[in-house]
């Protein structure tokens, strides 16, 4: 009514001009930092597995808030929203963050750094196992054409008997003569399955390889069409590709709707976004079982995806609001984002706290129901020794109770400083939850000492490591956001729903 | 300008008549401005921020709403516990009978959580807005009947202690109403 804002004047958009001393910070604290952690683990080559433990750590929970970002974007546009549209291009920007967290994660890909290994055990366990496989089907060749090609020769041998039995009785009855043809016939039918094998010693060569591939591991064995190296690398470029396409085609269009107007690209960002949401769950998901479901491959939970997608989704939509209080405060976005924005961005956390809890719960409650060996595991481990404690403090009441509590109350949705607060501790918890999926892999096996007095759970000392990765990879975080936000308008600022977003009220 | 349309004699209130929800949302701030406390305003679809024009302050409703999700969460665990675990301990595939058997019974308190709360809502909503009701006095109005259509109405009722007979219609002519309408019981 009175004072509505008119789009128009907001055509020429925000440039954020980024302070050089907190970049150069950033740069300093997330370069430098990497560069000592790759420094230590190359000074200390016996703590390798731990430091890989902390890099996955560090990397994960940014890339979870670069996807979350795109996540918001995806779905603002399939939506057709047009609350968000002063917001959209801080989730585009966070999105454009992906390639440059995924390459972080690089080093773990490779047994070179000594990462891989010990982060996902299936990698030298498939290894050991296939080379020793093929060692023995090596050295058994030979026998085992033998002895394969003995049966064959005695099931044909066997029907030539049958044959003269036949042709030697000399008036059988017709019932005798069925019954003998009828041998006949399933002697054939056994020596004809039996010549099929093949016996050339490199089809021998296969068929005990896996064999003996399925005696060793018997598990790695039936996943070994998913847990396999070749797939295993298609996969990441899949993810990286798909999730870095998505993110720059969206943000191109978008910054192109910025110079022309031309309303066309505000409609491919709308109809592609449809398209592009199947792809994105995709990638995220198995994104997810490889890099952490994997730590333990024995272990598995369909909720899997969901669950690191709800904690990713909830928290980028905390550093939307962080990065909304931080521009304000340095005169950015003033006049654009009302207090009715910050309302609809607590709103959606607060339901993205309620959805993580119900995924988190469902998770845990199914295992803890069903009881069953190869899955209760996971909980297992994370309710042995000081983690049990951990789980209940942070995750069911730090990230679950004290967030639902706080932002059920209207008036935290609409303060600025409140809400940013709670935003900062759903990160903290985010934090928390994944260092509590990743960590406790870390320890020494339970089942493998099963029966000892007292299990350490952790390795001593390795926590510095956790806090130098998280370290570097948020400078590098931080230095790639102020970049990204310099170098476009800061809200999309000739966007047809433009006018509806400048004065949403809710 | 007056067309009373009922015959008996008590007085309900006045029904205005503005020209747009633009015209109405001004009107609703100098009435509010006014002091009136028994009044409201009628239009054919929702008007953003009348809530702030009229001066209304938050809905009790979620208060409500609070205490039947409570009730709900403390019914359901009560039931459970002292059922399954005080009264008759339940022993079900091995599982713990004291408080760590609470996983199990998260379902059905957050069930009843859910339930109690709908209920509180629809309840406490019908309760605040006073329905159900068999009638009210402004369907006596021929004007009223305008408000799904094309109408913005404004009604002042006269039990509002601010009412006055002469003085609220000429604050109604003041802020731009075009009909206004006496509204008898």
């Amino acid at each position: 009514m009175a004072g509505l804002k008119d789009g128009d004047d907001y055509k020429d958009g925000e440039f954020f001009k980024s302070p050089t001393l907190l970049k150069l910070v950033c740069f300093a604290v997330g370069f430098g930092g990497m560069l000592l952690f790759f420094l230590l683990r190359f000074a200390m080559p016996e703590k390798a597995g731990a430091m890989g433990y902390s890099w996955l750590f560090a990397v994960i929970f940014f890339l979870s808030l670069a996807v979350g970002g795109l996540f918001w974007t995806l779905l603002h546009h399939a939506s057709n929203s047009g609350w968000g549209t002063v917001i959209r291009r801080l989730m585009e920007n966070l999105a454009s963050l992906i390639p440059f967290i995924f390459i972080l994660a690089v080093p773990l890909f490779f047994s070179f750094f000594g990462f891989r290994d010990a982060l996902w055990e299936w990698f030298p366990k498939r290894e050991a196992v296939l080379v020793a496989a093929n060692e023995a089907a090596a050295a058994e060749k030979d026998g085992y054409i033998a002895e394969r090609t003995a049966v064959i020769t005695g099931a044909q041998a066997a029907v030539e008997q049958a044959r003269k039995d036949l042709a030697g009785v000399a008036s059988p009855s017709p019932g005798h003569r069925a019954h003998l043809e009828k041998n006949i016939l399933a002697l054939e039918s056994k020596a004809y399955k039996l010549a099929k094998e093949d016996l050339s010693p490199e089809g021998a060569h296969a068929t005990l390889v896996d064999k003996h591939f399925l005696d060793g591991a018997a598990l790695l064995f039936a996943k070994r069409g998913y847990l396999n190296e070749t797939f295993w690398w298609i996969r990441q470029i899949f993810y990286l590709v798909v999730l870095t396409a998505i993110a720059y085609i969206l943000r191109g269009w978008s910054i192109r709707l910025d110079k022309d107007g031309d309303p066309r690209w505000f409609r491919w960002m709308r109809r592609a976004s449809c398209g592009f949401l199947p792809f994105f769950a995709t990638a995220w998901t198995f994104l997810v079982f490889d890099w952490l479901m994997a730590l333990d491959y024995t272990w598995f939970s369909t909720m899997w995806g969901v669950y690191l997608f709800a904690g990713a989704a909830l928290n980028s939509m905390g550093v939307l609001i962080l990065l909304v209080t931080a521009l304000r405060r340095a005169g950015y976005l003033r006049d654009v984002v009302t207090l009715e924005h910050y309302h609809l961005m607590g709103k959606l956390m607060l339901a993205f706290v309620i959805f993580w809890a119900y995924i988190a719960f469902s998770q845990f409650f199914l295992i803890w129901y069903a009881n069953i060996t190869e899955e209760t595991k996971f909980y297992l481990t994370r309710n042995t020794a000081f983690w049990n404690t951990y789980t209940i403090a942070f995750l069911v009441i730090g990230h679950f109770f004290v967030p639902f509590t706080v932002l059920l109350v209207q008036k935290v949705k609409k303060l600025p400083l409140v809400i940013s607060c709670v935003a900062i501790w759903n990160l903290v918890m985010h934090a928390l939850d994944i260092y509590w999926i990743i960590i406790p892999e870390r320890g020494p096996s339970l089942t493998a000492h099963l029966g000892e007095a007292n299990i350490a759970m952790t390795i001593p000392g390795a926590w510095v490591f956790d806090v130098l990765a998280f370290v570097s990879v948020a400078g590098i975080f931080g230095f790639f956001l102020l970049k990204q936000l310099s170098s476009a308008s800061l809200f999309p600022c000739r966007d047809p729903r433009l006018d509806e977003s400048l004065n949403v009220v809710n | 300008m007056s067309n009373s349309t009922s015959s008996s004699s008590e007085l309900f209130g006045y029904v205005a008549e503005f020209s747009s929800a633009s015209d109405l949302y001004h009107a609703a701030e100098k009435v509010r401005d006014a002091g009136f406390r028994r009044w409201d305003v009628h239009t054919p679809y929702p008007v953003h921020g009348m809530d702030h024009a009229m001066g209304l302050g938050k809905s009790w409703l979620s208060a409500i709403v609070l205490v039947g999700g409570i009730t709900g969460s403390c019914v359901a665990l009560f039931l459970q516990f002292f059922t399954q675990v005080s009264l008759y301990p339940t022993v079900v595939q091995d599982k713990p009978v004291n408080i760590f058997t609470l996983p199990a019974f998260f379902p059905v308190t957050f069930e009843l959580t859910i339930l109690l709360a709908a209920f509180a809502t629809l309840f406490g909503l019908l309760g605040l807005i006073m329905l159900p009701r068999w009638n009210h006095p402004l369907f006596n109005s021929a004007l009223f009947s305008r408000f799904s259509n094309d109408g913005f109405l404004l009604v002042i009722e006269s039990r509002d202690p601010k009412f006055k007979h002469e003085g609220t219609r000429q604050l109604l002519e003041e802020i731009g109403a075009g009909k206004i309408e006496e509204v008898n019981y």
